[in-house]
C-alpha cells in the first residue's frame, strides 16, 4: 500500500499566493521528499470520482492554501483524507513584509524565497512523521 | 451596460505538465486578451465556496481548460455549476506523453518548448471563445474569484 504523504495545494489562479502554494507543494514532492510524498490533482478530487477518493481516503495529507477560503484543506477533508497539517501561505508571507512576490503567472525572486521556506516546512513535517 | 465577460476555468492539475500548461494558458488569456473581458474561478471553490461560486457557469458563458483527458474542470463545472459553452483538452494539443509528464510540472522547470505549448493552448481558448454565441451572455455580474481580483 502506498503510504506516501499527499501534499495538496490549492493552486489558486487569482493571486500570486495560489501559485506559491502550488510551487511549494511541487518543490516538496519533486525535490525535497520524492520518496515520502506525492501530490494529487485537487481538481480531480473535486470531481468526487471513486478512483481519486481511493487515492486519498485514509491517507495522511498536508494541504497548502493561498487564501482564507482554504479550498485545499476543505476538499481533501471532504474526500476523506486525513489532514495532518494545514499550511497557510500567508503565514510565511507575513514574515516577508514589503516584498514583491510576483504574479499569479510568474514568481519573482522573493516569491521563490518564500516558496522554498514553505517547502522546507512541509518537508520537515513529512520527515518528522516518518 | 451589461458586462460581456467570458468565464475560463482551468483544471490547474498538480500531477502533470498538462495542468501547468492549462493554468498558464488560462492566465495568459485573462491578462492579455483584448477582444472580450474574461474572468476566472478557482475550481475547488465549487465545493469549498458558496452559492455565488456555484452559479459561475450560469452567470457567464464558460470555457473549461483541462490538462488531460480526465476533463476534471469540464465535468466539475457541469456537475456543480451548469452547462459550459466550450472546452479545451490540452492533451489533445500537446499530446498525451507531454500532458502526462510528471517530472516537469513546476514553473521554474519550463523551457521555451513548453511556453510554445502554452501559446498553442491560448490559441485554442481564443477559438473556443470566438465560437460562443452572443445569446450566451446573461449580462449578470460576478466579482470574480474570491482568491483574487479577476
Amino acid at each position: 500500500m502506498d503510504k506516501k504523504v499527499k501534499v495538496v495545494p490549492c493552486s489558486g489562479i487569482g493571486k500570486v499566493f495560489g501559485l506559491m502554494a502550488r510551487e511549494a507543494a511541487l518543490e516538496t514532492v519533486i525535490e525535497l521528499c520524492p520518496e515520502k510524498s506525492e501530490t494529487v490533482c485537487l481538481a480531480y478530487l473535486v470531481t468526487g470520482d471513486k478512483e481519486v477518493k481511493e487515492q486519498i481516503e485514509g491517507f495522511n495529507c498536508i494541504t497548502v492554501d493561498g487564501c482564507p477560503k482554504m479550498c485545499a484543506a476543505k476538499n481533501v477533508s471532504i474526500a476523506g483524507g486525513i489532514v495532518i497539517e494545514e499550511i497557510k501561505v500567508l503565514d510565511t508571507v507575513k514574515e516577508h513584509k514589503g516584498k514583491k512576490f510576483g504574479s499569479p503567472t510568474q514568481l519573482d525572486a522573493d516569491g521563490e524565497v518564500v516558496v522554498n521556506e514553505i517547502a522546507a516546512k512541509i518537508a520537515k513535517i513529512i520527515n518528522e512523521k516518518k | 451596460m451589461s458586462e460581456l465577460k467570458v468565464g475560463i476555468l482551468s483544471c490547474s492539475g498538480e500531477e502533470c505538465l498538462g495542468g501547468t500548461i492549462s493554468r498558464l494558458a488560462t492566465r495568459k488569456v485573462l491578462e492579455e486578451l483584448q477582444m472580450v473581458d474574461t474572468v476566472t474561478l478557482c475550481l475547488p471553490l465549487y465545493l469549498a465556496g458558496g452559492k455565488e461560486e456555484r452559479n459561475f457557469a450560469k452567470v457567464f458563458p464558460t470555457i473549461s481548460v483541462d490538462g488531460c483527458d480526465k476533463l476534471c474542470a469540464k465535468r466539475s463545472t457541469e456537475k456543480y455549476s451548469g452547462k459550459i459553452n466550450g472546452s479545451v483538452d490540452v492533451s489533445k494539443i500537446i499530446g498525451n506523453e507531454n500532458a502526462l509528464n510528471t517530472k516537469i510540472v513546476r514553473n521554474k522547470d519550463l523551457t521555451e518548448e513548453h511556453f510554445q505549448m502554452v501559446e498553442e493552448v491560448v490559441s485554442e481558448i481564443v477559438k473556443a471563445i470566438s465560437k460562443i454565441s452572443p445569446d450566451a451572455y446573461s449580462g449578470k455580474t460576478f466579482k470574480g474569484c474570491s482568491c483574487g481580483d479577476k
